[in-house]
């Protein structure tokens, strides 16, 4: 028998899905097990179709994206009601992606330099008409609604995807690794002698030895062992956009304290390497931070 | 009509993004508005400040997870060109076998994925089988050669960018990671299949053009301005000057990516989280554009491959120049993948793109400013960055392609409105049996 899937998209980049479709030929064995009831991307279902089912109808929800939008809170609230089974789907879903960086900043100042300030804007105003409400902050999905299955990854790989799929489909359990990217790494490591950070574009990288023993940001040493290694493998130093390994609950207080350890460097020399900590340690999962969380916490107490 | 009506499509499918439509119907029958509202946004300009420059192109793809490719390249060219750097002539290969990697990619989904649906199973198909999903069961052969066309350009995006979704590999002063000969070498023993699919592609194109003529000629055909980059007037994507046309048909502006504030300025509706690009010296409405394919065959005199050129010798045969249609842009998107697969196998044959020279070392960070344009899938994109001494953004400008064509976008809603709940137009076409039902 086949299995109800909603695929819905809150406010992300569409990642996901592209992921999702590059299963490409992979694609034509899944879809005979799937009944799509959803999905906005690919199929003509609009959100009254989606109210209109009975709760917990859907065996298979996959939730993309966070919370920018007063909508985007219903439709996930909406997904949860209709699901039996609710997915994170990607690193937005689970700890608020890379827009949960906006909450460095107040929703006015976000508001006012799109609007209002943007250098070529002519007639600035702030839209109000057919438009959902912004919300304050953003925040993780799993703040808002219980999730059954966790699928970090910006976006999750096809074969992230496929795999999680199977085991729901199959009934058996999904579990996230244990390996950090490190683990998955194929470049040689050394010992760490960091006397110095380089920037990603800076000098000249020996493709066989760890970025991180060469003196490059490399996070694979704190962020979740799911990608394969992506980013080092091409000689780009992991920026953690899978979010952090299992059961660290602070990817960047996690990475700052390890750099601590591991760098050769006094902590004001360590600082002065990172002027934009935030961006550096927190690339897709600031929303999930003790930081970001604090900020939320004095944004209610002074309303 | 008793009183007035207000349609609502919640959300438009089919669609990357966040849209819905309003059509509002007045007492005496007559469409008094139809608006497309983007109904979310991230504020990308805001928290890119405050960041490593260099690591733009690393955020800067996160905005669309369909074209993270142009996103990626038009931040990187925006800091080299606010620290001055040129990156390596094989870096600069490497770059446009990407964007063209993702060209292809993209445009064998939107045809496929995103607009087919409509022409096979026919406008009032059973909204359940009007998707690609019904395609593969209804036409196996079509979908797996479809699944085939995406997944070439996505496994060469991501043997470049390291990724597809989302590409990591360049830095300002060139690329961090070279092509290798066998991989390049996988590749070109594809590009065989990839000129016979490219060639159904466009028999295909063709015949549901022809099928559809009355669609195409009647439905949505108003003019507006056209945005798009050239180079000597052959239609280019990752490093072209931008050109603009006005609703006649004749070229207004030839700029430099760098100017573009002279005469691209957005507006802001009230109903809408996108803005809506026009041409700045003639004022809003009147200076709606459309970028985009159809934007980028009208404004160019030619394609910069032959096989391409041939296909826009044949469209500009039946439709002229410029062509207004907005359903010919499905047309336009075709002959554009067949430059995008030329170009592809001009690069893979170029000796160069496998060389190991393609990334400076010598980079500094400077205060400045910068622009990076360059054609995305669905039009002219722009990055526009300034940066400390330390290379720190300290403010961000961006033209993202689609905002190029919601103001026009509008319009043709506006008049496909007027069409259906005035003129019942919808029930006047011709159209043909559906392949899909």
């Amino acid at each position: 028998m086949t299995k109800r899937i909603a695929m819905a998209q809150l406010t992300s980049c569409w990642g996901c899905d592209q992921s999702l479709l590059d299963l490409h030929l992979g694609l034509l064995e899944v879809l005979p097990e799937l009944e799509i009831v959803f999905w906005p991307a690919v199929v003509d279902f609009k959100i009254k179709d989606l109210e209109s089912m009975p709760d917990e109808s859907i065996h298979i929800g996959l939730v993309e994206g966070s919370c920018r939008t007063e909508d985007d809170v219903r439709l996930l609230n909406l997904m949860r009601a209709k699901s039996k089974i609710l997915v994170a789907w990607g690193v937005c879903s689970c700890y608020g992606g890379i827009q949960g960086l906006a909450n460095q900043w107040e929703l006015d100042e976000l508001v006012d330099r799109k609007f209002m300030k943007a250098d070529t804007v002519t007639d600035p105003r702030i839209p109000s008409e057919n438009v959902p409400a912004f919300v304050p902050q953003v925040r993780p999905n799993v703040d808002v609604v219980k999730f059954n299955i966790l699928l970090p990854g910006c976006p999750p790989t096809s074969k992230n995807i496929v795999e999680a799929l199977a085991a729901i489909l199959t009934g058996k359990p999904f579990d996230l690794p244990e390996k950090s990217v490190c683990d998955q790494c194929p470049k040689v490591k050394q010992d760490k002698h960091i006397t110095k950070f380089h920037r990603s574009h800076e000098g000249r990288i020996d493709p066989s030895k760890c970025l991180l023993d060469q003196g490059y940001l490399c996070l694979g040493f704190a962020t979740i062992g799911f990608c394969g290694a992506i980013c080092p493998t091409v000689n780009s130093p992991c920026k953690g956009c899978f979010g952090p390994v299992l059961r660290v609950k602070d990817h960047g207080a996690k990475i700052v304290s390890a750099l601590g350890a591991i760098a050769e460097m006094e902590p004001e020399q360590l600082k002065d390497s990172f002027p934009d900590p935030i961006g550096s340690f927190y690339f897709t999962d600031y929303a999930a931070s003790y930081l970001s969380r604090m900020r939320d916490k004095a944004r209610s107490k002074k309303k | 009509m008793t009183g007035e009506k207000v349609v609502r499509i919640e959300p438009v499918t089919r669609l990357e993004g966040h849209g819905d439509v309003t059509i509002k119907i007045g007492k005496d029958g007559r469409v008094k508005d139809a608006q497309f509202s983007v109904t979310s946004t991230r504020f990308f300009e805001k928290f890119l400040e405050g960041r490593f420059a260099e690591e733009a192109p690393k955020f800067a793809s996160r905005i669309c997870g369909i074209c993270p490719e142009p996103h990626h390249l038009a931040a990187v060219k925006a800091v080299e060109a606010a620290w001055d750097i040129t990156p390596p002539a094989p870096a600069v290969k490497l770059r446009r076998l990407l964007i063209n990697a993702k060209q292809f990619s993209s445009h064998a989904l939107h045809f496929f994925a995103l607009a087919a649906p409509d022409f096979l199973a026919g406008p009032f198909g059973d909204p359940a089988k009007r998707n690609l999903v019904a395609i593969t069961k209804a036409l196996p052969d079509v979908s797996k050669m479809a699944l085939q066309m995406m997944q070439f350009g996505q496994e060469l995006a991501a043997a470049i960018g390291g990724t597809a979704i989302h590409p990591v590999t360049a830095v300002p002063g060139g690329m961090l990671n070279p092509f290798s000969e066998e991989k390049r070498d996988q590749f070109l023993k594809r590009i065989s299949d990839v000129k016979q699919w490219t060639t159904s592609t466009v028999a295909l194109a063709k015949k549901i053009m022809d099928d559809y003529v009355d669609v195409v000629t009647k439905l949505a055909v108003g003019p507006t301005y056209y945005v798009g980059t050239h180079s000597k007037g052959a239609l280019e994507i990752y490093d072209g000057s931008i050109r603009i046309m006005d609703t006649a048909g004749e070229i207004v502006e030839d700029l430099k990516p760098k100017d573009y504030r002279k005469s691209f300025a957005e507006y802001v509706p009230e109903h809408s989280y996108a803005t809506h690009v026009y041409y700045k010296p003639v004022g809003y409405p009147a200076g709606i554009w459309r970028a985009g394919s159809l934007a980028r065959i009208n404004i160019a005199d030619k394609m910069a491959t032959p096989l391409a050129h041939e296909a826009l010798e044949e469209m500009r045969a039946k439709l002229g120049r410029p062509v207004h249609a907005t359903f010919a842009y499905h047309w336009a998107r075709i002959i554009e993948l067949v430059q995008a697969a030329e170009e592809i196998e001009g690069l893979l044959k170029d000796p160069q793109i496998v060389n190991n020279d393609v990334k400076l070392l010598d980079v500094k960070p400077k205060k400045g400013d910068g622009v990076g344009c360059v054609e995305a899938p669905r039009g002219t994109l722009i990055h526009h960055y300034w940066t400390d001494e330390q290379g720190l953004i300290t403010k961000a400008n961006m033209i993202v392609a689609t905002n190029n064509n919601i103001g026009a976008i509008e319009k043709s809603l506006m008049e496909v409105a007027k069409q259906v709940f005035e003129q019942k137009a919808h029930q006047k076409l011709k159209l043909p049996k559906p392949v899909i039902s």
